[in-house]
């Protein structure tokens, strides 16, 4: 089971990678490091709710790299997109 | 067996290192667990999918329609959209704490927790109302360009999802109430992990549409 001290760390961390997004996108005017460093955030984000809200740091190995694969894949294909 | 008993009932030179070495494995295999049921994986692994298709499809109008897109998105507030983000991360932060009270028994603290987690969850429900009434009153709806009706579509179905992992959690407070977890939690989990489901999905969208 996961801690209570690590699921409040990892909210702390989500709303600071949350504020830290919008402040990117009001601060970085050049769109290939904006979408690149957006999307980094969404996976560190999806990192997060994978491993420690849906608690699949502990699950079999499968759960915890599809989730994570999803989370990693689609922002890399919208990268992908966004930069061609 | 876990580690410790098989210590336990071993004396110290007894214990061969193969012995010691599968015991590790059957510890470490046991202690894996998908927190709830199979199935309601599977469901979210298909409702991931489906939004997958709509994220990648939004990218890709973008880069069709790029000029319109920036214009659009300049009509959209992105304080609702940050606020929504933080109330749905902080809703999954009381369904993460009502899981940990199921886990330890604690059925009152873990009803309280899941209710505070939808109050938080209204916060969602009401901005976005707010949002698609401000749209409405400018004149904007589903038909005025491709952007509008990617952001309609798209957030009017993750809107529904909210709306279906609510129910699903007040059918879930109502049975913790029940005492229908007092042994087997997994529907807990399952509900639970549909809801962490629905805030990574916002958490995609969220950028997606309001930062980049």
């Amino acid at each position: 089971m996961i801690t209570l001290k690590q699921t409040i760390i990892s909210w702390l961390f989500l709303i600071i990678l949350t504020f830290s997004s919008v402040y990117i996108g009001q601060v970085i005017e050049t769109p290939e490091y904006l979408i690149a460093l957006v999307l980094l955030i969404v996976f560190l984000k999806g990192q997060q709710v994978t491993d420690v809200f849906m608690e699949l740091r502990t699950a079999p190995k499968m759960w915890r790299l599809l989730l994570l694969g999803y989370v990693f894949i689609i922002p890399a294909v919208i990268c992908v997109i966004y930069l061609l | 067996m876990s580690l410790e008993s098989t210590l336990m009932s071993h004396s110290p030179l007894s214990i061969s290192v193969p012995e010691l070495l599968e015991v590790k494995i059957i510890d470490k295999l046991a202690n894996k667990r998908l927190p709830g049921d199979l199935a309601m994986w599977f469901f979210i692994l298909a409702e991931l999918t489906v939004f997958a298709i709509f994220f990648i499809g939004f990218a890709i109008a973008e880069q069709l329609h790029s000029d319109m897109f920036i214009v659009s998105k300049a009509k959209l507030h992105p304080i609702a959209g940050l606020i929504n983000t933080i109330a749905l991360i902080t809703s999954s932060l009381f369904i993460a704490l009502s899981v940990r009270a199921i886990h330890l028994n604690q059925v009152k603290r873990s009803i309280n927790l899941l209710v505070i987690s939808q109050v938080i969850a209204c916060v969602y429900l009401v901005v976005k109302i707010w949002e698609y009434q401000f749209l409405f009153n400018i004149g904007i709806d589903i038909e005025t360009n491709t952007f509008f009706t990617l952001y309609f579509l798209i957030t009017f179905f993750h809107f529904m999802h909210v709306l279906l992992g609510m129910v699903i959690l007040l059918i879930i407070g109502i049975n913790a109430k029940k005492g229908a977890y007092q042994e087997d939690i997994s529907g807990f989990e399952s509900g639970a992990s549909y809801w962490h489901m629905v805030d990574m999905l916002w958490i995609i969208l969220f950028p997606l549409i309001y930062v980049i």
